[in-house]
């Protein structure tokens, strides 16, 4: 009830607070640092990519698998695109915005903001949840049901889950945020579940019980919020985890759809031509490969400083 | 004039219609490539032919076809020859290992795809063979004799040819094979092809060695038929399964086919074709044919692992063709990626919008950026150079400017805005998505905004003749008027007629050249049909594929085949 | 103990019924018509429709759910009147179904309008003689049916005087056909039984294919498992022993590193570096850049064909169980036991031996049992890229036609193997660790 009492200021403070905290936890971890610093480094890429490319990414305007030069810093691909433009703009379908297919109701054939992988994490975090409190704070039935179907979906190796729901339902961004959610929603579940057995003990849920809440309520206002740390942390990994399935996908050439660059795709293509031009499978490769060790750090660094913090 | 070695009576013998040939020949009006694929074909033997066409005085030597290109490599290695092999260097032994896919097999009759061919002919052979200068030739057949009003045809056998099951080749075997092709049960599509047959009654055997065939309606390619590439000879007690029973006339014994795996074939002693050295062909002790999916192939064939990779797409060469181990050859094709409209639909059923798409096609740019410059640019008819009756016109130029025009005048007329919002669907196997990408960029100033909807192949053809705007691949046809019933007619809709185009002067024009037999005549008329398809027809066509053949240098006599045939008997290792 | 075991075995069998049931349920939602890859785009809406019913496809999903599992001979038997049974066809080695007729095989087709028996003889040939007498009156319609087995491995039921023009897939062609079966049962025993059904995209049966691919994916996993295990532990436990010193740095470094390239980039530099420019320089060396099988036992005899595989796979697991293993370890060294053993004056080394790592590995031994399942995803990939005939490549290249029957085949048996090593590794851990109760 301390919340319900205390005056909507002194609450804003203390979120002002508890975020200045957060943002000491980050800078007080060397490694948290370098990790935000390369992920930022990529979303300001991004940003920077939705109003300005050096050229045009989805055009053709030089020759062909150019090696990098003045012009083209980083070469061109075997159309003759600029790879600095498409490594730029590769970064929106991953993290800044999602294509939705034609038929889609209302906002068909438009463009949503957050990216397939930031989605895919958000689904597979709001799946989770929902699975691994009622597992967790509920118990029994509950829990023996849920813990079973989420044993089946960690069952399938991710890569096959993959296949099997492309080969289903056909390629799109939607599908990929699908497939995404149902690998990454039994993990979050199974860590939710754990957190949960573990504060549903304590006093003040305790006290909400007495006080009569509803379930939801206690799971979501009073558990949720006192998990969300090594919840965040782990969906760090995750969305790196989510870049690497999509870079596989677009490798096996099954990953979202063209015309916008991804950079799996941009590997795939790329390798077809590596015999005589090795320079185009790099940017790509070193692009998924330091957005992906800068969530890890970034994941790492923060566990570590939360671990102390909480000594 | 030299003194030809036989007189145009003697010609006239062996087909009325030869020495009308030969005087077109002398008067340059044909060329000789098209002068040896005639007079073969009325059955005048091919080595005569070539020595009729050497004396006459006219005739270009035109041939984009078969050529040999040579590498020329930075590290200097000799270029490749194609000067005819003495006998002294030929060397015997040696096994060829190539990547191909290899899919279900089981009666050549029903064979589907070129690549099952590949497998199949390397055991059973064929009445006749076109090779890679596009001339048929006889080869289980001795000769052939056509009647002058082609209803009857005369199968004239080679005597002495064995099955690789000590059984001779005779005339039973080729009745027995017609009666596979023409048996409804068996589902050959040479049942189709032979259409002027009506069943085996129509297959007559006049003794061991020769058979009669009583066609329904004239037709000049019957020998060009019998390499379609199902119609291998196949042993008179053939049960319908060639990986259980691999027996036939050809050059090797098939040891070992697993379907997606591999398929292993080993020499055979007694072939009836002998090499240059005067011993029984084949060179080869051993081919290996290996299903890999072509980008592990081309991987392999760089690092020495395979020796040919099937078919390679354009990426391929482009990553093969400066390898100093390996010998490219090209040869043109008429296969081509055809940019088609619905006429039937907004805005394609006005002519100035498709006009104006066409207008857009840069070719030299759409050809370098899809294709690597790597085919022949074309006009935007379904006729390629290639095909005896194309007759020659100007290469449309790119012209964004002209297209606007037009433009403009559209939307001004149905009062809307530019630009124009159209989508482009295509699949994405060959290059296709280059192919779109460019065109898309090409037609921005001109006023089309194309969106572009590219799927996997499966995609593109659950809807291929349903889509406004598309890009759709043709295969190989040796004759125009072959494919153009196909796609552009009234009876086509609703089948493979993508664009629902309809022209009854198209259509009355093309029905006049299916019946002409004097090629020169076949060409005025498709003058006409071109520049309809030209003026007012419902496709784009940037350009003809060039299709590669890609073997290391250590083997000789290699051919490229513009269906990407293999043919293997006389290819020898030059370890 | 014994109970744990009944629990977890019941648990996983579960598991893989629940499994399956969502494997077939997502493509049964999801697939498009198959007809049309199989039959090609020239074919007509009439012939993909009656080719969907000599599928099967006509039925509804919960009978082919259970034909897929269990088989539907038993099922179909009491239409038919005879029991059903499989015979080897002598010729190709493929089961054939037929019924047993008082001991007699029996089969029948029809032909302009008669009903014909054919019977089998020891040799594997049948006679056909004429079966009119077979016809049975459906008293509501007044019209004479038959339910048979016919020579395409389906129980059909054939009406008399309506025969069905229907359309016959024979291989590449296909012709259509009078007298045809009015509904067609295909008969299968079930994935249980060992039978998956046949690829639809060759036609032959997938157990056929799928038995060497699995042994050729054993062998490569194996062997990368042999080679990356005892390294990366190795290497976790130097770096954990050494936290923060040098050492430490450059294993964690490089492990994330190795992790984090994903394994398709590795694949092909190394295809492109040791494969291809090694080889120009160096004709004799070991390595394939391609794993081509031009024999179905190549691995066998030449075994340097899984160099370049086991090398990507290496990359890329071996700095994934090192972090596990240090991150491990970090946490024993840092336990009160071992820095009571430490500060009590036992020999570091004595500590780190005897003490530490047996305690640190217990983590890693589960998490690696876990990573089975990791290893086979990283596994469809390197098949992938290296054209490796395995597993993986099997999966993929059914995904990507929509071979449904070689799909649910295939990623059956990664769930399997799944499964089978997740039970094992939990009772590997309860087997370790003696303070486990068994709840």
């Amino acid at each position: 009830m301390a919340a319900a009492t205390s005056s909507p200021r002194t609450e804003q403070l203390s979120r002002l607070q508890r975020w200045g905290k957060t943002v000491r936890i980050i800078f007080e971890s060397r490694v948290a640092t370098v990790g935000l610093m390369m992920v930022l480094f990529w979303f300001l890429l991004g940003f920077i990519s939705l109003v300005w490319t050096p050229y045009r990414p989805n055009f053709s305007d030089f020759e062909q698998n150019l090696r990098p030069n003045s012009t083209n810093w980083l070469g061109t691909d075997h159309l003759g695109r600029d790879i600095l433009s498409r490594l730029m703009a590769g970064t929106q379908v991953i993290l800044l915005k999602t294509r939705l297919p034609g038929d889609f109701p209302i906002l068909g054939g438009k463009a949503i903001p957050g990216g397939v992988a930031l989605w895919g994490v958000f689904g597979s975090l709001t799946l989770g949840s929902v699975l691994g409190l009622n597992a967790g704070y509920r118990s029994g039935w509950w829990d023996q049901i849920i813990m079973q179907l989420l044993d089946a979906l960690i069952a399938f190796p991710q890569i096959v889950l993959y296949l099997v729901v492309i080969a289903a339902l056909g390629q799109g961004d939607l599908v990929v945020i699908l497939a995404i959610t149902v690998t990454g929603a039994p993990g979050v579940a199974r860590l939710v579940r754990s957190l949960t057995l573990d504060i549903k003990t304590r006093d003040y849920i305790r006290a909400a019980e007495t006080r009569g809440e509803s379930v939801w309520f206690i799971m979501f206002r009073e558990i949720l919020p006192n998990i969300r740390g090594p919840l965040l942390v782990d969906s760090m990994l995750r969305v790196g985890y989510a870049i690497f399935a999509i870079g596989t996908l677009g490798f096996l050439g099954i990953g979202l759809p063209p015309p916008d660059p991804d950079w799996g795709n941009m590997v795939n293509d790329a390798r077809r031509n590596i015999f005589f031009n090795q320079w185009a499978v790099i940017p790509p490769s070193l692009a998924i490969a330091t957005l992906v060790i800068g969530l890890n750090l970034f994941a790492d660094g923060l566990r570590e400083e939360i671990n102390r913090y909480q000594k | 004039m030299k003194k030809l070695p036989v007189t145009p009576k003697e010609m006239e013998a062996i087909h009325p219609y030869i020495p009308e040939a030969f005087s077109k020949l002398e008067q340059g009006k044909i060329s000789r490539r098209e002068f040896l694929r005639l007079a073969t074909l009325l059955g005048m033997h091919a080595g005569l032919a070539t020595v009729i066409a050497a004396c006459s005085s006219g005739g270009s030597n035109s041939s984009n076809n078969g050529n040999t290109v040579s590498n020329d490599n930075t590290s200097g290695q000799t270029t490749e020859t194609t000067a005819p092999t003495t006998t002294s260097r030929i060397k015997r032994g040696g096994t060829w290992t190539c990547s191909m896919q290899l899919q279900l097999l089981d009666h050549p009759a029903r064979l589907s795809w070129v690549e099952g061919a590949n497998i199949v002919r390397q055991v059973c052979e064929y009445l006749t063979e076109t090779g890679s200068d596009n001339i048929t030739r006889p080869l289980l057949l001795d000769r052939w004799a056509a009647s002058d009003d082609l209803l009857t045809w005369d199968l004239f056998l080679k005597r002495g040819i064995k099955f690789n099951n000590g059984d001779e080749f005779q005339a039973d075997d080729v009745l027995f094979t017609f009666g596979e092709w023409l048996n409804e049960d068996i589902g050959s599509s040479m049942l189709g092809l032979l259409s002027y047959l009506d069943g085996t009654q129509s297959v007559e055997k006049i003794d061991d060695y020769q058979v009669r065939l009583h066609l329904n309606s004239p037709q000049v390619a019957v020998p060009e038929n019998l390499f379609h590439y199902p119609a291998v000879i196949l042993h008179r007690n053939f049960e319908g399964d060639i990986v259980r029973q691999p027996v036939g006339t050809g050059p090797f014994l098939l040891q070992e086919y697993a379907e997606a795996e591999r398929a292993v074939f080993v020499r055979r002693e007694d072939y009836w074709q002998n090499g240059e050295d005067g011993s029984p062909l084949p060179y080869l002790n051993q081919l290996i044919f290996v299903s890999t999916d072509k980008d592990a192939g081309v991987a392999a064939l760089q690092s020495g692992q395979v020796d040919s990779l099937y078919d390679p797409r354009p990426g391929d060469w482009q990553a093969l063709k400066d390898n100093p181990n390996l010998a490219v050859r090209s040869v043109g094709t008429a296969q081509s990626l055809i940019l088609r409209m619905r006429v039937d639909l907004e805005p394609w059923n006005d002519n100035r919008v498709r006009t104006a798409l066409k207008m857009c096609q840069d070719r030299a740019r759409i050809l370098q950026l899809a294709y690597f410059g790597e085919g022949d640019l074309s006009i935007d008819a379904h006729v390629a150079p290639i095909q005896p009756e194309y007759a020659e016109k100007p290469i449309p130029p790119y012209n964004p400017d002209g297209a606007r025009a037009l433009l403009e005048e559209y939307a001004a007329e149905k009062g809307i805005s530019l630009p124009l919002r159209v989508t482009l669907a295509t699949k994405n196997d060959q290059n296709e998505p280059e192919i779109a990408q460019t065109l898309k960029q090409l037609a921005e100033p001109a006023g089309f905004d194309i969106t572009l909807d590219i799927t996997e192949p499966n995609g593109y053809w659950a809807r291929w003749t349903e889509v406004d705007l598309g890009i759709t691949s043709w295969t190989h046809r040796p004759v125009a008027v072959m494919l153009l019933p196909l796609a552009y007619t009234r009876e086509a809709i609703g089948n493979w007629n993508e664009t629902r185009w309809v022209d009854d002067e198209f259509e009355a024009k093309l029905r006049q050249a299916q019946g002409t037999l004097d090629i020169e005549a076949r060409r005025a008329i498709m003058s006409d049909i071109e520049d309809i398809m030209q003026e007012r027809g419902p496709i784009g066509n940037s350009f003809w594929k060039s299709v590669w053949n890609i073997t290391h240098r250590r083997f000789q006599n290699v051919q490229a085949h513009p269906t990407a045939y293999y043919l293997m008997a006389d290819v020898w290792e030059d370890a | 103990m014994a109970r744990f075991l009944v629990r977890s075995v019941i648990s996983t069998i579960v598991t893989m019924l629940l499994v399956s049931i969502a494997l077939f349920g997502l493509i049964e939602v999801g697939s498009g018509d198959i007809t049309v890859k199989i039959l090609g785009i020239e074919s007509t809406a009439e012939q993909r429709a009656s080719y969907r019913a000599q599928l099967g496809l006509d039925q509804s999903a919960a009978l082919r759910y259970i034909g897929w599992l269990v088989g539907n001979d038993w099922l179909v038997r009491g239409r038919v009147g005879h029991k059903l049974v499989t015979v080897k066809n002598p010729q190709t080695g493929e089961d054939q179904w037929w019924a047993d007729v008082d001991g007699q095989l029996t089969r029948w087709r029809m032909r302009s309008g008669e009903l014909y028996a054919l019977l089998r003889q020891e040799n594997g040939s049948s006679v056909e003689v004429l079966a009119n007498d077979g016809w049975q009156l459906d008293p509501e319609t007044g019209t004479e049916f038959f339910w048979g087995v016919n020579d395409n491995n389906s129980a059909v039921k054939w009406v008399r005087g309506a025969g069905e023009r229907v359309w016959v897939r024979t291989s590449a062609g296909f012709r259509q056909q009078g007298d045809g079966p009015q509904q067609y049962i295909p008969l299968r025993k079930g994935i249980l039984r060992g039978d998956p059904g046949l690829a639809l995209q060759t036609g032959r049966p997938v157990a056929v294919t799928l038995i060497p691919r699995i042994r050729n994916t054993a062998v490569l996993a194996g062997v990368a498992f042999i080679v990356v295990m005892p390294l990366a532990l190795v290497l976790g436990i130097l770096a954990g022993v050494n936290e923060g010193k040098p050492l430490d740095r450059v294993i964690s470094v490089g492990g994330l590193a190795a992790t984090a390239t994903p394994e398709f980039v590795t694949g092909i530099f190394l295809i492109l570096v040791l494969g291809i420019w090694l080889k120009e320089i160096w004709p004799g060396s070991p390595f394939k850049a391609v794993a081509l099988f031009t024999s179905p036992d190549a691995i066998f005899r030449d075994p340097t064909l899984l160099l370049l595989p086991v090398l990507t796979l290496t990359a890329v697991e071996l700095g994934y169980v090192a972090r596990m293993t240090r991150a491990s370890m970090v946490e024993v060294m840092d336990s009160a036991y071992i820095r009571t053993a430490i500060i009590k004056g036992m020999p570091y080394r004595r500590v780190v031996l005897r003490h530490a790592i047996r305690n640190a590995l217990m983590a890693p031994i589960t998490i690696i049992m876990l990573h089975v399942n990791w290893l086979v995803g990283g596994v469809v990939v390197v098949e992938v890229i290296f054209g490796y005939p395995g597993l993986g490549k099997y999966i993929y290249d059914s995904a990507i036609f929509g071979d449904f029957n070689a799909i649910e085949a295939a990623a059956m048996v990664t769930v399997f193997i799944a499964v089978v090593t997740r039970l094992i590794g939990d009772l590997a851990y309860t087997l370790l660790n003696p303070r486990l109760r068994y709840t």
